[in-house]
């Protein structure tokens, strides 16, 4: 699974929070770490092993100009 | 109630092409209607009514002239203010864009001048379509015009409101995670997600751009596919736009033709313990009901777990979001609402394997979905959950609660229209979701049309 099934801890999270450069409070952190949980929690969903071919198509077209 | 700000866009041009209603008397109805009861509804941010009044005295002289330019010449409406207008301010309900009065119109608000709509201003939203209806923002939270205690659901807000209301004909609205739906049904008017790339989004401010859909928000399945006769074709400049072929929306929903339609019941979405209202989940058996008496085939049918969608939805879209905010929040966090910059700033604690793997998890539904689809054109379920929610303490997360219903169709990027189904035993309005296949955007509005002509839901409207 994407989250490798781990949860993560307020503490750990305040470090990941400092690696991300957001400018935070503690009442950012906290709050930020209860939706990230439950981002974990929904992310155990998505299998982490689907091919290349499920990508969404990369279709090159020609750059369209504004007309003049 | 003015009888003339409740007419439907199909009537009203009817009236206006014989010459039998002057564009200036409509407009002029809407605007004393908005005047009357907006400032405890708060639906409009902007309005220009003079701009308003230039507009239909114009297309009035084009109309008894004989130049008609189609079902939306005179027709008053709204557009949502993340929609840019020339000349016209487009906040996004944001202090930060509070002073940004664009030069060009978004494409789609071009199409409808192009068309000789009438833009009566711009419609409160929640901030950049995606915070909540918070004390912080500059302008008051639209309420429901149904009981103005209760949220009209967002983030097309204004829109969903006004036109409950009465106040304007059509609207524009915008659907990343359902905001066209959740207010169209919160609100019992009608709203359509077109196909994703049916509709330019040239113009309006992006949340997700793989997911962001303009669509039409009106009180009918048909207007909204006269609006749509408008707004679909090729955008060269928007490079998610589909060059397809174009389709006579506003005709084919008018024939309203469902005798032989194959329709799949996504009833397991809603129906279980944790899941829809009592009243919400019999007003949908009913609807059911109705379908079949009308000559479609309603079957259930099981699909990929309503939880997929919403993981694949929110990955995609907090990670999408906070790359497109995060600059702004960071050199002005004070600028934003406390819902708002925490819902922006969650995508940067998401990896970037997460992110490619929910894109492909995506397609993966979009095949499943459509394998579970095979052998019907559309499917059915509920829009929402029931009873609306009020305006205290809203969520700062707002996913964590159940999985939104309109979900599925964002990640696959199908058509869903909003449908009124009645209204709960609280008063609160009941609705499903019609979807279709992709591009398929006719048949779900001729669907919805002939619903709403075999039902009552289409005659009330709210007592202000």
């Amino acid at each position: 699974m994407a989250n490798d099934g781990h949860d993560i801890s307020l503490d750990e999270f305040r470090i990941r929070a400092a690696h991300t450069g957001l400018k935070l409070t503690e009442e950012d952190i906290v709050l930020l770490h209860e939706g990230y949980l439950g981002m974990l929690r929904l992310m155990a969903r998505i299998p982490a092993d689907l091919a290349s071919e499920a990508e969404a198509a990369h279709v090159f077209k020609p750059l369209a100009r504004p007309a003049r | 109630m003015s009888e003339l700000a409740s007419l439907t866009i199909a009537e009203a041009s009817r009236r206006l092409a014989r010459g039998a209603l002057r564009a200036i008397d409509l407009v002029e109805a809407c605007l004393a209607r908005i005047e009357q009861h907006d400032a405890k509804l708060n639906t409009f941010t902007t309005l220009t009514p003079e701009l308003a009044r230039a507009a239909a005295r114009q297309a009035d002289r084009e109309l008894s002239a004989g130049h008609r330019r189609g079902a939306l010449h005179g027709i008053p409406v709204g557009i949502k203010d993340i929609y840019e207008t020339a000349g016209v301010r487009t906040a996004a309900h944001s202090h930060l864009k509070i002073d940004h009065v664009p030069t060009v119109d978004a494409e789609t608000v071009a199409r409808l001048r192009a068309a000789g709509a009438v833009i009566l201003g711009k419609l409160t939203t929640h901030e950049f379509a995606t915070g909540a209806a918070t004390p912080d923002q500059p302008f008051p939270p639209a309420r429901n015009p149904w009981n103005p205690e209760l949220q009209p659901g967002g983030s097309s807000s204004g829109s969903g409101a006004a036109l409950a209301a009465a106040f304007c004909l059509g609207a524009m609205g915008s659907d990343t995670s359902g905001s066209i739906r959740n207010p169209a049904g919160w609100c019992a008017v009608s709203g359509l997600k077109p196909t994703y790339g049916l509709l330019s989004r040239r113009g309006i401010f992006p949340l997700a751009p793989s997911f962001d859909t303009a669509g039409p928000m009106a009180w009918t399945a048909e207007d909204c596919g006269l609006m749509m006769d408008v707004l679909a074709g090729h955008d060269p400049l928007d490079p998610a736009s589909a060059d397809v072929a174009a389709v006579s929306y506003g005709e084919i929903a008018a024939r309203a033709t469902v005798a032989g339609l194959r329709i799949g019941w996504v009833r397991h979405w809603y129906a279980h313990a944790d899941g829809a209202s009592e009243d919400m989940v019999r007003a949908i058996d009913e609807a059911a009901d109705v379908m079949r008496a009308l000559g479609a085939t309603v079957e259930e049918v099981t699909m990929p777990d309503l939880l997929d969608y919403q993981a694949c939805a929110r990955v995609i879209i907090s990670a999408e979001c906070h790359a497109l905010y995060r600059k702004e929040v960071d050199r002005h966090p004070e600028k934003f609402g406390y819902t708002t910059r925490r819902r922006l700033q969650l995508g940067a604690f998401l990896t970037a394997e997460q992110y490619v793997n929910a894109t492909r998890f995506r397609r993966k539904l979009q095949l499943d979905t459509d394998a579970a689809m095979r052998g019907f054109d559309l499917l059915m379920t509920a829009n929402h959950y029931g009873p609306l929610d009020r305006f205290e303490n809203p969520p700062v997360f707002h996913f964590l609660a159940k999985p939104p219903l309109p979900n599925p169709f964002n990640v696959t990027g199908q058509p869903a229209l909003s449908v009124c189904c009645g209204f709960g035993r609280d008063g609160s309005p009941l609705a499903f979701q019609f979807a279709g296949r992709a591009f398929d955007d006719a048949t779900v509005l001729a669907a919805g049309t002939a619903y709403e002509r075999a039902t009552p839901w289409r005659n009330t409207r709210p007592a202000l």
